[in-house]
């Protein structure tokens, strides 16, 4: 078994996307497509929106409009905890691993939705091929790892999901310069493998490098939207995002 | 010296029981954030009905027992599931809807037993036995070992099986168990028909210890729940310790100061839970912020 041998993900299309708290529109209108294969990146300032396109996406929040779909799946009405038997792994933001929990129960957790048996321990190792510090730490409390190896173990619980989708909401926040690297090192790899990857980032130079395509979202909507190339040379998102 | 065995064999009987009422507490807090406080009310339909299919159906002890526990069960999925619309909405009212549930059971306790009660026989009959010049009742010890099959059934249940991580993980992060595909509502209901079989299974082994009536369940209930505190609310080993400290000093207060014997029992327990308000094993909160 391999992390991503799963068929590749039917085409990702979400459209006019809101999201409402109480009266307040934090989403409005937000509509993009993940081809397969393909990698998107939403990048934003705080409170852009941005973490509630993805929780909405995903079921976490409620949608107000909107239409989802994966291929020819209509997924506007599914709920959170059946994304994943879609193919969708998801890594939130604030990693939200299981702290009470050795590393090992919580990245058999994330093929919860699947029968545990021999081919999810097979997961299980190629999870720790991939961040061989988990496989160091796997009778450790999870709450008891840094901040990075938390990253780590939230990705390989996302990836244990067997996801042909895999949605990522900061990976990079609060982590060095090095561990953000090493982060961009894993996506590039699941990349070329084969693996869809929708990003949501504060940290736009990660979300360039990574994906082909990006959205640029403001106060709840989408204000630009491109190839991730033609982005990172904008001027304007090159000053607010680059800091260059 | 010989005394002090004594009362401390008596402590650790009923101190068993209010172990598995302290877990049933803990279970149900651990994984929802939520006291049940129909829980204590619970323990005594478990009571009345192991009683009842005892000695008026007639069937063994233990065959009653675990009809009791699956009857309480249902009971647990009920209340349980009237109140899931309540989960993350208002949780105020999910905490009051489980004192309602408790007068509910109540008054359907004294609608079909009355309110006289019953006393229940024992179902080990036999004479005492003498270990040392200590005389230990075959009860409590049938009390202590199940209540010990109990902690273990429910530690391995926990520790080692899928579903029992999947409730933990609900405990931890409800957000991020929904994520990996696990049923929160459905972790829910079974941890409230696991908390509701272990209120029966202590409300059936206390029965023919203690007289089976309708404030059965305040009595248990009062001290489960300061054994569950004692332990650290949460935590199932923490129930298990607190639950055998509240019996074991239940039974030297009951000895030293008859009629003050309650009000030593708690004045103790204040004490040692403002010395350690987190209780023994410290506490698992669940943030319902």
């Amino acid at each position: 078994m391999n992390l991503t041998d799963s068929p590749q993900a039917p085409r990702l299309t979400v459209e006019d996307l809101s999201v409402h708290y109480g009266g307040v529109c934090a989403v409005s209108n937000i509509g993009f497509t993940v081809e397969p294969g393909g990698s998107v990146g939403i990048i934003g300032a705080n409170g852009a929106g941005k973490t509630s396109t993805l929780k909405a996406l995903m079921g976490l929040v409620p949608r107000s409009s909107g239409r989802i779909s994966l291929g020819d799946q209509d997924l506007s009405r599914t709920k959170a905890r059946d994304m994943v038997r879609h193919g969708i792994g998801y890594v939130p933001e604030g990693r939200h691993i299981f702290p009470g929990l050795p590393v090992d129960k919580n990245l058999l957790l994330g093929a919860y939705a699947r029968a545990w048996n021999k081919g999810t321990h097979q997961q299980l190792d190629e999870i720790y091929d991939l961040f061989p510090v988990l496989g160091e730490m796997r009778h450790r409390l999870a709450g008891a790892l840094s901040g990075g190896q938390q990253q780590m173990l939230a990705m390989g619980r996302a990836l244990m999901s067997s996801p042909r989708l895999l949605v990522l909401d900061e990976p990079s926040m609060g982590l060095s310069p090095k561990l953000v690297g090493s982060i961009l090192d894993v996506l590039l790899k699941l990349r070329e493998d084969g693996l869809s990857l929708l990003l949501v980032e504060q940290n736009a130079k990660l979300t360039f490098g990574v994906t082909s395509h990006c959205i640029v979202m403001e106060n709840g909507e989408a204000v630009m939207d491109g190839s991730s190339a033609a982005l990172s040379r904008d001027p304007r998102v090159r000053e607010v995002y680059l800091g260059l | 010296m010989q005394d002090t065995f004594q009362t401390l064999v008596s402590g650790l009987s009923l101190g068993a029981v209010y172990a598995l009422v302290a877990m049933g507490f803990s279970l149900v807090y651990r994984t929802m954030g939520l006291v049940n406080f129909a829980h204590a009310d619970i323990a005594m339909i478990g009571a009345y009905a192991a009683s009842t299919f005892y000695l008026t159906s007639k069937l063994p002890f233990a065959v009653a027992m675990i009809v009791a526990i699956l009857v309480t069960g249902a009971i647990g999925l009920v209340i349980e599931r009237v109140l899931r619309p309540l989960e993350n909405k208002d949780f105020d009212l999910m905490l009051i809807g489980t004192i309602g549930f408790g007068i509910v059971l109540q008054a359907v306790a004294i609608l079909i037993w009355g309110t006289t009660g019953r006393a229940v026989p024992s179902p080990l009959a036999s004479a005492p036995l003498d270990v040392f010049g200590i005389r230990i009742r075959p009860y409590d010890l049938l009390v202590m070992g199940v209540a010990a099959l109990a902690v273990v059934a429910l530690s391995f249940f926990l520790s080692r099986t899928k579903r029992g991580a999947a409730m933990q993980a609900v405990a931890m992060d409800h957000e991020a168990a929904t994520a990996v595909g696990i049923d929160v509502g459905r972790s829910n209901a079974l941890a409230f028909a696991i908390g509701a079989g272990l209120a029966a299974l202590a409300g059936g082994l206390v029965g023919p210890m203690l007289y089976v009536d309708a404030s059965l369940g305040g009595a248990l209930g009062i001290k489960g729940f300061a054994a569950a505190m004692l332990g650290g609310f949460g935590s199932i080993n923490g129930a298990v310790v607190g639950g055998i400290a509240i019996g074991v000093l239940d039974s030297y207060a009951a000895g030293h100061f008859q009629g003050y014997s309650v009000l030593v029992t708690f004045l103790l327990f204040t004490v040692a839970i403002m010395i350690r308000p987190t209780g023994i094993f410290g506490e698992r909160t669940v943030s319902r912020a």
